[in-house]
């Protein structure tokens, strides 16, 4: 099948790569760029764990075709932390003990880190709502939610704990 | 694997180009949530991607001449954060808030979601009880459909391979203004519908002067049910009328029996959503 070329920045680096037209972004993301750390769940938009950001807003890698992110900007669970300094919502995440197996964790931290940007005093019923597409088997969600909570702005958390 | 070849048209007309030349061979592509599952299953083996998310023209909420025109691109998320869409046509901000989730929405289209014809589609429900009209273009040529008259079978539309949809319009009324939508799901979030219903009422002192009812997922697409908005066209509103008019919705409506709900359960619940959505309306 022929190749195309696009480009496209990943976790703030500029990358070229030759993609088919019906690959999927997970798999160059995984498999052509080796970043791991985007996991592939049900593969139809039901489970949030592929979630990476394309141009800051939370997507779904398994139902994005690859050939369609030329020119834009896709962030990655790597692509967070600074160096050795994890991001607050990867502290807090290690903190409350909201990872279990871990395997939704890159998605759930992904789509925290939209939903902050977006409302920086989000309340706990406007976190639950907005990570309604990121499912968890293991922590029953109270921890994750702590965690993210414990990362809104200071003014909301006088406000709501 | 099959050959599979992508275009990105730059244009609309350039899109239209290649769908007459492709006709079957070419499959639309934009927010891609029911395209790559459907790829993947093997349920559609196209042989050209036409990606369309690149025409701009497509993209949109416009304001005009007491109309209000829906770009087929406009993703839901971008419906839910309308504050013309929630003040003029709330029936619509409240389907796309109980839209799958919020990921999802952030490419998932409106075009997307009535071309794939689900009969749980979720936002063909509020857009018929809006009375919507849908823009349809191909190479040349150019018509209109009534939405109620786009749907034909599960999965499938009225719309020829050669054609794109290019619009969605509907009028601003009184009628739009005051509307209700009301869904049955397993959970909160990603459930697909077990029954949605949507009302738009106009009424004056207590008669109305107008309604329209559409459901979801309790037929096998779409619909309007005339019937019932026959029945109650100019009749007073009480709670006697609505007992009756609860009865025809179940009576009206056509399910089947499935994974997610019986038969008997989609007709009973229809009933009770009907009566929830005008008591909340009415009131």
């Amino acid at each position: 099948m022929k190749k195309m070329e696009i480009e496209f920045i990943l976790n703030g680096k500029k990358r070229k790569i030759e993609v088919k037209p019906n690959d999927l972004l997970i798999n160059i993301i995984r498999e052509d760029l080796y970043l791991t750390g985007t996991k592939y769940g049900c593969g139809l938009g039901e489970c949030g764990v592929c979630t990476v950001l394309l141009n800051g807003e939370p997507v779904l890698s398994c139902l994005t075709l690859a050939i369609t992110v030329d020119g834009k900007e896709i962030t990655t669970i790597e692509g967070l932390a600074q160096g050795d300094e994890l991001h607050p919502l990867q502290k807090a995440f290690l903190k409350n003990g909201a990872v279990q197996c871990g395997f939704c964790t890159p998605g759930m931290i992904l789509t925290a880190t939209a939903l902050l940007r977006e409302n920086p005093d989000a309340t706990e019923d406007e976190i639950r709502n907005y990570m309604r597409g990121n499912l968890c088997r293991c922590t029953g969600y109270v921890q994750i939610i702590k965690a993210i909570k414990e990362c809104t702005s200071i003014k909301n958390k006088g406000l709501t704990n | 694997m099959k050959q599979i070849k992508y275009i990105s048209p730059r244009t609309k007309e350039e899109a239209l180009e290649v769908l007459q030349q492709e006709k079957d061979r070419a499959c639309i592509v934009a927010g891609c949530s029911n395209v790559l599952p459907n790829l993947k299953d093997k349920k559609i083996a196209p042989q050209i991607l036409v990606d369309i998310t690149t025409l701009e023209s497509l993209k949109g909420i416009f304001k005009k001449e007491g109309k209000i025109l829906l770009g087929p691109l406009t993703t839901i998320n971008e419906l839910i954060s309308s504050k013309i869409i929630l003040e003029e046509y709330p029936v619509l901000t409240q389907a796309a808030r109980e839209f799958a989730d919020p990921i999802v929405r952030n490419t998932a289209t409106v075009g997307g979601n009535l071309v794939t014809a689900s009969p749980a589609a979720d936002l063909a429900v509020p857009l018929l009880s809006l009375d919507a009209i849908v823009k349809i273009e191909s190479l040349g040529d150019k018509r209109e459909v009534n939405l109620i008259n786009f749907f034909t079978a599960p999965g499938e539309t009225i719309l020829n391979s050669h054609e794109l949809v290019v619009g969605i319009e509907f009028k601003q009324s009184d009628i739009n203004k005051n509307g209700c939508f009301m869904k049955i799901g397993q959970r909160k979030a990603m459930a697909i519908s077990i029954a949605t219903l949507a009302v738009n009422l106009d009424w004056k002192e207590n008669t109305i002067n107008q309604i329209r009812i559409a459901a979801g997922s309790v037929a096998p697409t779409p619909l309007r049910l005339t019937g019932v908005e026959e029945f109650l066209k100019n009749k007073k509103l009480n709670q006697e009328l609505i007992e009756e008019a609860v009865i025809k919705v179940s009576k009206e409506v056509n399910p089947i029996s499935d994974i997610r709900a019986s038969e008997g359960y989609r007709r009973y619940i229809s009933g009770i959503l009907f009566k929830r959505a005008i008591e909340r309306l009415a009131n």
